[in-house]
């Protein structure tokens, strides 16, 4: 049998090898058309970026006016979700073949602008090619870095605190603007009494609210080429959060990760979760509670910290068509047919054009857009800091150890070393 | 089989009987033709080989010995990956996660699929189909889908949520239970045994039907007979199946890498040898790393290999032993 078996194995190795072969070579010539032009003067540039199948149906509807308007360019697109976005845009970027456009964040614009990926777009401004006026709340600034413009926001959001309306109610709690992190403690811990609920989803593992907190306390996470903060702060930090997983205030995180994709608020297993304010039109679509977002507790009653925080538009530094990429980048962000049909998808719209342009009708989207009005009027915005590079390792990093903690896989002191090593390590690389 | 062995040998023409002297040129040429012909065809076949096995190999295996981010040019370092990952407590972790898979799944799997190769081997109405059907989920196997299934089944208020709380074990889903999670990577491959199934059918097959007459006739009961006749005369085909599902344990990733939602999680519970491999490699951008980590789950392969080929000297019988 071994000698019979083994023929056949080897013969259908080689016929998968041939394949493979085959398809290798295939897979070269097709590389070869990327970003190329043609004869007749088109040009042809590639946009990637994450998100979910809505997102895609929005942004092909925008790319048709893009080419109606400049019937010379020809937009090729291409999208994942947020994992597999980065992890296939690195190795693209890595070939020296990235897209042309795509969709960035803050955590990866030293990152990239490290290893030469990163299009500074300040040359097209001044050619005319991108305009980058009319920005709200000086959002532009957010792309800029270490005097290079590497992205340019195409909405801005920010932290918030959702809660379930009903139970808040229930429990006789209110939300207020300028309340204090113990009054939010005091608060879940009576909901938790009275209505046997969860007050909060896991607060302890998100980095941009632990920014927000450190802000407030004169830190920040990040600094521009490490950490902003000691081991002791996250070992209180995490102690506290700790603590109160244990003693039900706060959602048990088994509970948690058994519930993703669907959000522990969502499913009614937490009163309240802190997340971008527009992110709050999926609990409307998932729970059956009724959803409204608050303002984030502060520690003297006055600074929340906040800043807002922006998806942007990057370029390729080596792409074959700069001027086109900055045409497209400046329609994507200032033609109002675009504001109307984005909606706050990507966040709030970031120039005033597209901003006047979207007037929400469903409460969700009425209710980020006041929400983001009543910070910005209470004068608490404050500037992001650029992450240093290989801040998205060090976000994932902080999320899982939480995680660990949390369960009591790991005691609080160890995953406070764990991530400072693991972090000290992926800001060195 | 071994029968089939024998006629192979017995047909095959004798080694190179056309080669004399004076064998005339227009024969050697045609020789060559052939020859060349033969190679053209394998091209596709030794292209692929050089360029997508061989290649990579060779760059992986300097890679491991260097520092490599995939964007600047990769810095010699020696051995610092290989005692860096000994120093690292989540290598440990996937090293540990990765045995406790082994150990508990491979065994599992082929006990279930021996058992049920057992009730196949005799003929009973229906017994095409059951073959079959015990046979599709390994077909089916490799797919990413069937992560995702199984995903579903084993989330929170799914079908096996519910069966148990019907049965009065509440645990919640196992899919983000750290305690339970990898449990439900070891039931996915295990339903998976059709592979070694149908291994074990074929084997069943050659037990000589004599043997366990003569047995029956000295008065051997089931379990004598399978203890002392179908284990020892089968013990060849369980040596391969032994082998290649351990090999197979050893290299989980698919289903570890889609029910755990692409994080090797909850709390590093599933957090499998090759899925920190990926994540170092493609998520961080270790690749120096990621390589030295690569070579070492091929040694550890090659050694656990050459223990069991070691071992089956004292296990394994093989019926032609006096060729």
């Amino acid at each position: 049998m071994g000698i019979n078996g083994s023929v056949e194995r080897r013969t259908v190795l080689k016929v998968a090898g041939a394949s493979l072969a085959t398809a290798g070579l295939a897979a070269t010539t097709g590389c070869g058309g990327g970003s190329g032009g043609s004869g007749d003067g088109t040009v042809e540039i590639r946009f990637a970026w994450w998100g979910a199948e809505e997102r895609a149906k929005r942004i092909n509807q925008s790319i048709k006016l893009f080419e109606k308007k400049y019937p010379k360019i020809k937009v090729k697109t291409d999208f994942q979700d947020y994992v597999a976005f980065w992890e296939k845009f690195q190795t693209q970027a890595a070939g020296g073949n990235p897209p042309d456009v795509f969709q960035n964040a803050v955590a990866f614009l030293r990152k990239y602008d490290k290893r030469s990926v990163l299009l500074d777009l300040k040359s097209q401004v001044d050619a005319g090619n991108l305009d980058l006026k009319n920005f709200r709340a000086g959002v532009e600034k957010v792309g800029e870095v270490d005097g290079k413009l590497l992205g340019v926001p195409v909405g801005s959001n920010t932290m918030s605190l959702v809660i379930d309306e009903k139970v808040f109610k229930a429990a006789g709690v209110t939300a207020e603007q300028g309340w204090t992190w113990d009054q939010y403690f005091a608060a879940l811990k009576k909901i938790h009494d009275t209505q046997k609920v969860a007050g909060d989803t896991g607060y302890f593992g998100i980095m941009y609210l632990y920014d927000l907190y450190l802000r407030q306390n004169g830190k920040a996470f990040f600094t521009e080429d490490g950490l902003g903060f000691e081991e002791s702060d996250l070992t209180e930090w995490w102690q506290d959060g700790y603590n109160r997983v244990k003693a039900g205030i706060v959602t048990d995180p088994k509970k948690v990760e058994q519930l993703k994709p669907k959000s522990a608020l969502a499913s009614g297993d937490g009163a309240s979760e802190f997340t971008w304010d527009n992110f709050t039109v999926r609990y409307a679509t998932e729970g059956d509670s009724s959803y409204g977002l608050a303002p984030i507790p502060t520690t003297d009653g006055k600074e929340t910290g906040q800043y807002l925080g922006s998806l942007m538009l990057s370029g390729f530094a080596r792409t074959k068509h700069p001027k086109e990429v900055a045409q497209f980048i400046s329609f994507m962000v200032h033609d109002p047919e675009v504001g109307k049909i984005m909606g706050y998808d990507r966040g709030l719209l970031s120039t005033t054009e597209q901003f006047d342009a979207y007037k929400p009708t469903d409460a969700p989207n009425q209710a980020i857009a006041k929400y983001e009005a009543d910070v910005a009027e209470a004068g608490l915005l404050g500037t992001i800091t650029p992450h240093p590079a290989g801040a998205d390792t060090v976000e994932a990093a902080f999320l899982r150890v939480a995680s660990d903690m949390s369960t009591g896989k790991t005691k609080v002191s160890d995953a406070v070393k764990q991530f400072f090593s693991e972090a000290k390590t992926a800001l060195a690389t | 089989m071994g029968t089939a062995v024998t006629t192979l040998i017995k047909d095959s023409p004798p080694d190179a009987p056309e080669r004399r002297p004076g064998r005339p040129i227009a024969v050697k040429r045609r020789g060559r033709r052939e020859n060349l012909a033969g190679y053209l065809f394998m091209s596709p076949w030794i292209a692929g080989f050089l360029l997508l096995t061989a290649g990579p190999m060779a760059a992986s295996l300097y890679f491991a010995f260097t520092d490599y981010n995939l964007f600047d040019s990769p810095k010699w370092i020696g051995f610092d990956n290989f005692t860096r990952m000994l120093d690292d407590p989540r290598w440990q972790k996937s090293v540990e996660v990765t045995a406790k898979y082994v150990v508990i799944g491979t065994p599992l799997k082929l006990l279930l699929a021996l058992g049920v190769a057992l009730l196949l081997a005799q003929s009973r109405r229906g017994q095409a189909f059951y073959r079959a059907a015990f046979y599709a989920p390994s077909l089916i196997g490799a797919s990413v889908s069937i992560g995702f299934v199984w995903r579903a089944l084993f989330s929170d208020d799914a079908a096996v949520d519910r069966t148990q709380s019907f049965l009065g074990f509440d645990v919640g889903g196992w899919v983000g239970n750290p305690d339970w999670v990898l449990y439900s990577l070891v039931a996915l491959t295990v339903w998976q045994f059709g592979a070694p199934m149908v291994i074990f059918l074929a084997g069943l097959k050659q037990v000589p039907k004599e043997l366990y007459e003569a047995a029956e006739v000295d008065g051997a009961g089931p379990f004598k007979r399978f203890w002392s006749i179908t284990l020892p005369m089968i013990s060849p085909v369980l040596f391969f199946n032994v082998l290649l599902e351990t090999i197979h344990s050893f290299q989980i990733f698919g289903s570890a890498y889609v029910v755990s939602n692409a994080t090797c999680g909850p709390a590093d519970s599933t957090l499998v040898y090759t899925c920190y491999l990926y994540q170092k490699g493609f998520k961080e951008a270790q690749m120096g790393f990621a390589s030295a980590m690569a070579w070492m789950l091929l040694l550890a392969v090659a050694l656990v290999t050459v223990v069991l080929f070691w071992s089956q000297k004292r296990w394994v019988h093989y019926e032609e032993a006096s060729r």
